[in-house]
């Protein structure tokens, strides 16, 4: 159990700190105002921008998504997988 | 170390003093030897570790004694140069990726529109702004004893110097908040309301009403105290916690 609980916090720490280095970047107009969230910064995106852009968003998610596959859905499946078992048995 | 260690219990604070209370609750190294993956090797690199240690001893000239815990070198030593390494590079990464914009230098003849403290200070200058609850004596025909100022500064004497008689409050012998839910809850409302009167001194920019603003400051941490309780009452129960609570009572040898 521990073992999924440092997975999942390491998907979450590695995806927020791409996905906090890409917004900085890109999304933070000014030191004072909206962080990480402002505005885009960039008129037309070059190829490495827009590579730049995906992996913020896939950073972003993979963030989420790691941490809830290895806190929720992992458990909640070897959960089904016991009570299955127990029911058979 | 002898021989038949592992089965003889020593109870005079020479050994770890963990004893199971019966022969259905696993031991320690039962419980260690169960697990897989990385808390695995880990035993494994601990135990070698232990069992080398044990043999230099057997084998040198010295006067065997126990000692309570690991080498600093290589243990504690590869320890802390991981945890170093990492926060370096962490620092290194961020401060080359998102490097902080340097603004303009303050303009010292120009007094800001709103003056604050720095950050760490807003729960005393929060104290100062405890006018409504300064009383009205009748008997004073509706004047105050003391003024609102004076007032503040005086709730600022009440809580520092009730911070300050904490540590020779309270002397028992809990490691745990679990141990002991009213004081952790105590621990608890206090940690809210210096996050609650920080909010208040900054109430012209915090978006709500200042009035409900001002009576939140002193129910939230009283709601928090009440969850932080009940949730530490509940948590007294169970395996773990009859486990943890004997783990938690060896003291170190004096």
């Amino acid at each position: 159990m521990a073992d999924e609980f440092m997975k999942g916090f390491a998907c979450l720490m590695v995806g927020g700190l791409g996905w906090m280095t890409i917004k900085g970047w890109y999304n933070t107009p000014s030191f004072e105002g909206a962080q990480l969230t402002g505005e885009l910064t960039i008129e037309e995106p070059t190829v490495f921008d827009q590579i730049a852009l995906f992996m913020g968003d896939a950073f972003f998610w993979f963030a989420v998504l790691g941490a809830l596959t290895f806190w929720v859905v992992l458990p909640l499946v070897s959960e089904f997988q016991t009570y299955l078992n127990e029911r058979s048995a | 170390m002898s021989d038949n260690d592992t089965d003889d219990v020593r109870t005079d604070g020479s050994g770890t003093g963990i004893v199971s209370p019966d022969d259905e609750t696993p031991a320690w190294s039962e419980r260690k030897e169960r697990t897989q993956g990385l808390s695995r090797l880990t035993y494994e690199y601990f135990e070698r570790a232990r069992r080398e240690d044990q043999d230099l001893r057997q084998q040198s000239d010295y006067v065997e004694r126990d000692v309570l815990a690991f080498p600093a070198w290589p243990h504690e030593m590869m320890r802390n140069i991981a945890l170093t390494s990492f926060f370096v590079g962490m620092i290194l990464f961020v401060s080359a990726t998102l490097p902080p914009e340097m603004p303009n230098p303050a303009n010292s003849s120009v007094t800001p529109a709103i003056i604050l403290p720095d950050w760490y200070l807003y729960w005393s200058f929060g104290l100062l702004k405890l006018g409504p609850l300064n009383p009205e004596l009748s008997i004073l025909g509706g004047s105050k004893l003391m003024a609102d100022r004076t007032y503040g500064v005086l709730a600022n004497v009440v809580v520092v110097g009730f911070v300050a008689i904490v540590p020779f409050l309270n002397k028992g012998s809990a490691r745990r908040p679990v141990e002991q839910p009213f004081w952790a809850a105590v621990g608890m409302s206090g940690v809210i309301f210096s996050l609650t009167i920080a909010a208040l001194s900054i109430k012209n920019l915090v978006p709500m009403d200042s009035h409900l603003l001002f009576d939140l400051t002193f129910l939230v941490p009283i709601v928090s105290a009440t969850i932080t309780y009940a949730v530490l009452k509940t948590m007294r129960e169970g395996y773990m916690f009859d486990l943890n609570r004997r783990y938690y009572r060896l003291r170190p040898p004096k």
